[in-house]
């Protein structure tokens, strides 16, 4: 502003010695006019320039980089819920708990009090936390995170230290609500990853910006979820087992409504220990199921119309085929008929309905119901069966037909037992909810007569045979229990059993299979000192069942049952 | 130039001036609505995420196997049993007896309605403080439906604003 003032005023002074001057007075009042019109006029321009700089910011320049309230509300990675909608898997902006050393800025210690009562303090809030190295990091004064996932309730009694050094930054992380409930079905994510469950499977489809927005839900209900676990755990618990696995399938549509393989892992904190848990035993563990496998054996016989009266008598003593003795676990008298045999779990009367169905057709029954594929289901782990190829000699079929010599996953057998009980149709196991009328058309492995039967015979067996303890008043359940022996280095280890019950509710029309099984039971006391499944497995299933079959549309009712009239008079005297 | 033009071009030049401030006044109020809206989409974010967190916290302390355990432990609960179950009103009613001859009259309890009882608190708008009317809380369909249809949006936002009187 002084710049231009002095150089106007340095020309009008006129040195008095060559003009002369006519009014000094008016020419000093044209000066000081001049003068105020140029002042005017600069701040004239100022303010015009700043209006221009206005109109500029509010017309030409974009916005300032403000998120739009859809981006802002949209998570970093989609939510996962049941089929009811309950949350088991979202994006949580949860707290993290960083240390940062120069919070202070007045120059002193970073910290009000000592590194080493700070770390006391801590610990008495994060009890996992390691009190030396949290102090000694406090004390090194270099910034870092103290903890990377901190509860709502945690990060309020952390500000409530009153350090202004401990900052609890926001930090978007994956919360599972329902902690290990579910953990092999959702997986987990690590480093921005889906791994293990839906969270792998799903990875794509959960991190696509025009998809997250929307939850996914899965064919889960977390109070089916809940109470399988929580049965199984108990079972398992009071067995010594060292495993357990269990599901719980809709036969109409194949949706799983629960899956749990224990011992679980906790998706929200996985560590070494959880790791060696993530092994899904439902989907990717392969074991001979045994006994269950009866009933699969006789639906084919009398399917292939090699089981045309179920009165004729097969003879039940040892039975001795290609240089291998067949035998039963204890007597069962000299002969038995079908029923019977179901009833009371013949592995000698099974083996002779096999023979006469013949391996071929056994065999490719065995294939229709997938046998000789990994399982249907979402998830990336899903194990291969132990499958023989080629031909089967006789032996072979009749081991399958009671359970060994053939290895699946306990999916494989709850699909088999839906196709089993719902008509004889075979349809893929889904985690996905599938809307009504919307199920897949599946194949044709029974025809309905043979289902028909088959739910009378599983009936029996739950309430005459080895599944009695898993009979619940008014829920009309069936079922077969399956207790076979682990193969261990130098053939089957006696006292090693899988113990495996494969039921369905209600059989006077079957809508749910639910599968219990149990690894390396012990006989305990729970069991009355007995490692079968009829003791340990069957028992989950009875529990379960009328905890989830209300919650499930299945109303219990003693009056209802599905009609065994016509094969009552071929099992003799039954208490 | 005639006086007339003169005063001709000074009425143009009025005109042309009190548009210009009228379309000033007008830009800036847009300008000022417009921030109006980003400050509330900012504060539903803030509501949403805050209603998220109390959201997750309250499904993470009552998940299963708390529930699990409450039911076990604490209330010692189990699953309700088969007679438990009533098939129809018919079978409810055979559970009555008609009154026996002679038995002594049914005790009536005397119903008060509208006194001593103080009216229930109505949700009020976090955003205007006001009341919000009763029938959008529940607009067509359950709450479920409602979030499942506008995606990322859990609330319908037309309906809280208009609801707030704006």
């Amino acid at each position: 502003m002084n710049g231009p003032m002095t150089a106007w005023a340095v020309p009008i002074q006129v040195p008095p010695g060559r003009f002369r001057l006519v009014d000094v007075r008016r020419r000093a009042l044209l000066l000081a006019q001049l003068r105020v019109l140029l002042v005017g006029a600069a701040f004239l321009l100022l303010a015009l320039a700043a209006m221009l700089r206005i109109a500029w910011l509010g017309v030409v320049e974009p916005a300032p980089n403000q998120r739009s309230m859809a981006d802002a509300l949209l998570p970093p990675r989609g939510e996962i819920t049941d089929r009811n909608g309950v949350p088991l898997a979202r994006a949580f902006p949860a707290y993290a708990l960083w240390f940062n050393p120069a919070a202070m800025a007045d120059g002193g210690p970073p910290l009000v009090q000592s590194a080493e009562a700070v770390a006391a303090r801590l610990k008495a809030i994060f009890p996992d936390l390691d009190a030396y190295v949290v102090a000694r990091q406090l004390a090194s004064g270099k910034a870092g995170y103290l903890r990377r996932r901190v509860l709502p309730e945690d990060a309020n009694r952390v500000m409530a230290l009153g350090e202004l050094a401990l900052e609890l930054p926001r930090e978007t992380d994956r919360h599972y609500p329902q902690g290990s409930m579910a953990a092999h079905v959702l997986g987990y994510v690590e480093d921005g990853e889906g791994r293990v469950g839906m969270e792998a499977a799903l990875d794509a489809r959960l991190s696509d910006p025009a998809l997250r927005s929307q939850p996914v839900a899965l064919s889960i209900d977390a109070r089916v979820q809940g109470a399988l676990e929580d049965e199984l755990r108990r079972g398992m618990l009071s067995v010594n087992a060292v495993g357990a696995a269990g599901i719980v399938l809709d036969v109409d549509t194949g949706e799983v409504l629960a899956l749990a393989s224990l011992p679980e892992f906790d998706p929200n904190h996985v560590d070494d220990a959880g790791r060696s848990h993530v092994f899904n035993k439902v989907t990717n563990q392969v074991y001979e199921l045994g006994s269950t496998f009866k009933p699969l054996a006789v639906a084919a016989a009398i399917d292939a119309g090699t089981v045309t009266n179920l009165a004729r008598r097969y003879p039940a003593t040892p039975f001795h085929v290609s240089g291998y003795t067949i035998s039963d676990s204890h007597p069962l008298g000299a002969s038995l008929n079908a029923p019977e045999a179901l009833i009371h779990s013949s592995n000698v009367v099974t083996a002779h309905i096999v023979d006469d169905l013949g391996a071929a057709r056994m065999k490719q029954v065995m294939a229709d119901l997938g046998f000789n594929e990994r399982p249907y289901i979402e998830l990336p782990a899903r194990g291969f069966p132990i499958w023989a190829s080629g031909n089967w000699p006789r032996l072979q079929a009749m081991t399958v037909g009671y359970g060994h010599g053939l290895a699946v996953t306990p999916l494989h057998l709850a699909s088999a037992y839906a196709a089993m009980v719902n008509g004889g149709i075979w349809r893929p196991a889904t985690l996905q909810r599938v809307a009504p009328g919307h199920a897949n058309r599946g194949r044709r492995v029974f025809k309905a007569s043979t289902s028909a039967r088959m739910n009378q015979l599983l009936r029996m067996i739950a309430l005459y045979g080895t599944g009695r303890n898993a009979n619940a008043p008014g829920f009309r359940i069936g079922g077969k229990t399956g207790s076979a022996e682990k193969p261990g280095a130098g053939g089957y280890r006696q006292s090693t059993l899988v113990s495996t019950f494969a039921a369905a509710f209600p059989m006077d029309r079957p809508r749910y299979v639910v599968i219990a099984m149990l690894d390396e039971p012990q006989g305990t006391l729970a069991s009355s000192f007995q490692r079968t499944a009829a003791w340990n497995a069957a028992p989950i299933v009875g529990r379960l069942v009328p905890r989830v079959g209300p919650l499930l549309g299945v109303r219990p009712d003693e009056t209802r049952d599905i009609d065994l009239t016509d094969l009552m008079p071929l099992i003799g005297e039954q208490e | 130039m005639s006086p007339h033009s003169k005063l001709r071009r000074i009425g143009w030049i009025a005109a042309l001036a009190s548009c210009a401030a009228l379309y000033l006044m007008l830009h800036l109020k847009v300008h000022a609505v417009h921030s109006e809206v980003v400050r509330a989409e900012r504060q539903i974010v803030a509501l949403e995420q805050q209603k998220m967190l109390l959201e997750t916290e309250f499904e993470t302390r009552s998940n299963q196997l708390q529930l699990a355990a409450w039911n076990r432990v604490d209330f010692g609960y189990t699953a309700p049993s088969a007679a438990q179950f009533l098939e129809n009103e018919r079978q409810l009613a055979s559970f009555g007896r008609p009154r026996a001859p002679g038995a002594p009259e049914p005790i009536r309890v005397a119903g008060g309605h509208g006194v001593e009882a103080p009216e229930y608190p109505r949700l009020v708008s976090p955003l205007t403080g006001r009341p919000i009317d009763e029938a959008l809380l529940e607009p067509e369909g359950s709450t479920l439906a409602a979030a499942a249809d506008s995606g990322t949006l859990r609330i319908p936002l037309g309906a809280v604003m208009s609801g707030s009187g704006q």
